[in-house]
């Protein structure tokens, strides 16, 4: 069985059949798959399948009973069978220091645990969109005050004692996240890497009473293991013959992929943490035209952020603007950036987009925002002069830039003069000294406007880029695991199929299971049967059947 | 215009091929073995794929980008994507009732994206800066299919469900009756020439035990599938998120929610690691699952906060 274990040496084996199969034909049985009695084999093999379901079914039904009462009673059993051992060791308290980690081992990866700390975080994220993060404490004594308590019981004193303000950073949180994180390495080492030994120690069945008790099993009158190992192999499994017993299996990744699937999770959990602790970041909002140094917007987020020395490149913005739809609503918007080094010399220039950031040198600068600095304006054939434009507060996420220019004696108290509101860079709205709409003009379009006697030429409309700056080493660790967790998911889709069988006389009992798609192995395991040829029997190997069977 | 006038066509034609199926649905619960019945519901189901891949692709076509950019697309998506399960479970040739399932929910959605929601909702939009970017496919396609594996996966668990409380109610109700079938059955058992017909008609327990253990393994097997969809479109959605918003996690309540129901749907997945877990226990779980899905999905985009606020709408006509 152990020289079994080389793969080669099995394939080597398996070249056998294949000529014996055709010996056998040759010399004293028909090769001949019989449609007909095939599928009266199969209706036959049916109502056994059906038969040995219901014998299966109750006595699961039992024993799902049974253990349900069992299951109350896992973690006292627990305690009991460390009762036992610590005499066994001779007690002390180096014993007890010696068995500690493995009792904190065995309780971490308790499985009821680990899926009530999932339910811990789950409720706790749900909380955390339930209750509005970030504001001040104001806010909360407001919003859940202690005469009025939500659910007779709830009140600020809970939301600020607790952290629930600042959900995601909360000591809570984190906390119940890290207990996970122990939880999955735990069940990882404890569980999950001893399953690999196991499943990676294939074993053959050497009776048809442990062959019929598998999920799926059934008997194959009159056919050959060899046959049913071809086929096997035509269909994916992996063959082991020795003698007259088959071992076959299918999908094994499948079964160690959950593996990676924590594994993986660990890794962004690593990555996470990283990222919380060693990143700068900041946001800046720059007009057309102006500069900055990207380590005066940096702030570090963590203990661990360190600065570097792209922190001395300045960034220039040569322009801001937008495109726009045909409706008029801004498509997208874009910054022309230049980065210059300590000497003032431009190592990278590159327009950013949403969706297109700026990388270089371990930073990245995003577009996220913009504004509208000033209106550049020419008065009565003068200037141009700049108008600062002021944003205007509005409920909703439109918004709207106001500006005023004064008209006539400036140093009067009650100065009039001509209002321009802009929603976006495109159009500006003017309205006279009595607060009327007057007009519209396209900044760039030359088209002078005179309102009240005053002649304005809308030169151009200075825009100031929103960006936000960002330092993150996390990002690689988190990226590899979300490769990792995609690819493992997937994997763990695959279901790991046994197959054992059994030649005993001419009949071959096979028996299968598998631990993912339990709905269609059946389905499967009968189609690949049926096309089980069936040997026509001369009088010798008959034989050979009656000594047999 | 010709589009307009396509995208009509394509929705009244589904809408009312779907209205169609789930008739011939009710009569053959009501009639049983009604062949052709039964057949002309699943070629009602394959016509009414195409016409939703037609309505799709038309509005694709005339709008420019990928129609997902909204809740009336992402619903006719949904849609889409429960008789996409449909037909790979009809072209696998397997009958487990998963049709009585997904037809039912592609007609639900359908009926609510094109008549609950406003007309003007219906209009194909313009695409904020921040969707314009080739993982808006990858993201809410992937995010869409799985919630609509993961609904067909928990309904089928909310059936066991039901099932098994009716049963445990008649056997509470019958005991004797129930126990001698019990007997009867493993009497069968012990002989090895079964007359078929006796054996049908005396076993009904044991079908509806093979029906519950039939529903319990496919829904973990559809879960799994939905799972697998809801890991890769939340992780591209990271991936989106770190290029456009500025970092891979914004504790933004979409997002939040979505990571609950993965966690739930993770628990699942757990709970069938463990044999005293699985069947109800589990079936529980995939129950709060079905719950916290609309909530993702569906609650928070009612609210209309967070950075995922394209696909929120509000209740007002005006």
């Amino acid at each position: 069985m152990e020289t079994l274990l080389n793969p080669s040496k099995s394939t080597l084996k398996l070249s056998i059949p294949k000529t014996h199969i055709f010996k056998s034909s040759l010399l004293h049985s028909t090769f001949n798959p019989q449609p007909r009695t095939l599928f009266h084999r199969r209706t036959l093999s049916i109502t056994i399948t059906c038969k040995v379901k219901t014998s299966q079914g109750r006595t699961n039904d039992g024993k799902n009973i049974s253990k349900k009462i069992l299951l109350t009673d896992t973690a006292p059993e627990l305690s009991n069978e460390e009762v036992k051992v610590k005499p066994k060791n001779g007690g002390g308290a180096l014993g007890l220091v010696r068995r500690l980690p493995r009792r904190i081992l065995a309780v971490l990866s308790n499985l009821p645990l680990a899926i009530g700390e999932m339910f811990a975080v789950a409720g706790l994220m749900a909380l955390g969109t339930a209750i509005d993060q970030g504001e001040a404490p104001d806010y909360y004594f407001q919003k859940y005050p202690e005469e009025n308590p939500v659910l007779g019981f709830f009140t600020w004193r809970w939301v600020l004692t607790l952290g629930l303000d600042h959900m995601f950073s909360s000591p809570i949180f984190l906390g119940t996240l890290v207990l996970l994180g122990l939880s999955l390495m735990a069940c990882t080492y404890t569980t999950q890497i001893p399953l690999v030994k196991v499943a990676r120690r294939w074993s053959f069945l050497q009776t048809a009473d442990a062959i019929k008790k598998q999920e799926f099993s059934d008997s194959l009158p009159r056919a050959s293991i060899k046959d049913l190992g071809v086929i096997l192999m035509g269909s994916g499994y992996e063959v082991f013959l020795k003698g007259p017993s088959l071992y076959a299996f299918k999908g094994l990744a499948g079964r160690f992929a959950p593996i990676g699937v924590h594994l993986a999770m660990l890794l962004i959990m690593a990555g996470g943490t990283l990222s919380a602790t060693g990143s700068f970041k900041g946001s800046v909002t720059v007009p057309q035209g102006l500069n900055f140094v990207v380590g005066d917007v940096l702030g570090p987020t963590g203990f661990l952020s360190t600065p570097s020395e792209a922190f001395n490149t300045e960034v220039h913005v040569n322009r801001f603007y937008m495109d726009y739809y045909d409706s008029g609503e801004v498509s997208q918007f874009h910054t022309d950036l230049s980065l210059l080094d300590m000497n003032g010399k431009e190592v990278m220039r590159k327009t950013l987009s949403v969706n297109d950031p700026l990388r270089y040198g371990g930073f990245t600068i995003y577009q996220t925002d913009w504004s509208f600095s000033a209106l550049q304006i020419i008065k009565d054939g003068e200037g141009p002069f700049n108008l600062a434009m002021a944003p205007l507060k509005l409920n909703g996420d439109k918004k709207l830039f106001g500006t005023f220019l004064p008209i006539g004696d400036t140093n009067s108290p009650n100065v009039k003069g001509i209002s321009m509101l802009a929603r976006d860079l495109q159009s500006i709205i003017l309205y006279d000294q009595q607060g009327k709409f007057f007009g519209v003009r396209r900044p760039n379009s030359k088209l002078p406007i005179e309102i009240d006697g005053t002649k304005i030429v809308i030169v151009d409309a200075i825009g100031s880029t929103g960006l936000d700056l960002k330092i993150d080493p996390g990002v690689p660790i988190v990226y590899a695991g979300f490769g990792a967790l995609m690819l493992t998911t997937c994997i763990s889709y695959l279901s790991h199929s046994q197959i054992w069988a059994l030649q005993d006389g001419t009949t071959v009992f096979v028996g299968g299971k598998t631990n993912r798609a339990k709905a269609d192995f059946p389905d499967d395991m009968n189609r690949l049967l049926d096309r089980v040829p069936e040997l026509v029997e001369s009088f010798k190997s008959k034989q050979t059947d009656g000594i047999g069977g | 215009m010709i589009f307009s006038t396509l995208e009509h066509i394509f929705t009244h034609i589904s809408f009312s091929v779907v209205s169609i199926v789930i008739t011939v649905h009710f009569l053959t619960l009501l009639v049983d073995e009604v062949v052709g019945l039964d057949d002309s519901s699943e070629k009602g189901m394959v016509v009414n794929f195409f016409c939703i891949t037609g309505l799709l692709v038309t509005r694709w076509i005339y709008s420019g980008h990928f129609p997902l950019s909204d809740l009336y697309e992402s619903l006719i998506f949904l849609s889409w994507g429960f008789s996409l399960i449909h037909m790979v479970s009809y072209f696998k040739r397997r009958k487990y009732n998963l049709s009585s399932i997904t037809a039912p929910s592609a007609i639900f959605t359908q009926g609510f994206a094109t008549s609950g929601l406003l007309t003007k909702m219906q209009q194909s939009a313009i695409l904020a800066p921040a969707l314009q970017s080739q993982w808006l496919m990858m993201h809410v396609s992937m995010m869409v299919l799985g919630y609509a594996a993961l609904l067909c996966g928990s309904l089928l668990s909310v059936a066991l469900l039901v099932i098994t409380f009716r049963k445990v109610i008649t056997i509470i109700g019958k005991n004797n009756n129930q126990s001698f079938s019990f007997g009867e059955i493993f009497y069968m058992n012990e002989r090895s020439n079964v007359l078929l017909n006796a054996y049908f008609l005396s076993s009904k327990n044991y079908y509806r035990y093979q029906l519950t253990q039939q529903l319990d393994r496919w829904s973990y097997r559809i879960i799994s599938l939905g799972f697998i969809f809801l890991t890769i479109g939340i992780l591209s959605g990271a991936v989106w998120a770190n290029e456009a918003w500025g970092s891979y996690w914004n504790w933004d309540p979409k997002e939040t929610w979505a990571f609950i129901t993965w966690t739930i749907f993770a628990i699942y997945l757990h709970t069938r690691t463990n044999t005293n877990l699985e069947g109800v226990h589990s079936a529980i779980v995939a129950s709060m699952g079905f719950l916290i899905i609309w909530i993702c999905y569906f609650g928070v985009n009612l609210l209309g906060i967070g950075l995922h606020s394209y696909g929120s709408f509000t209740l007002t006509s005006n």
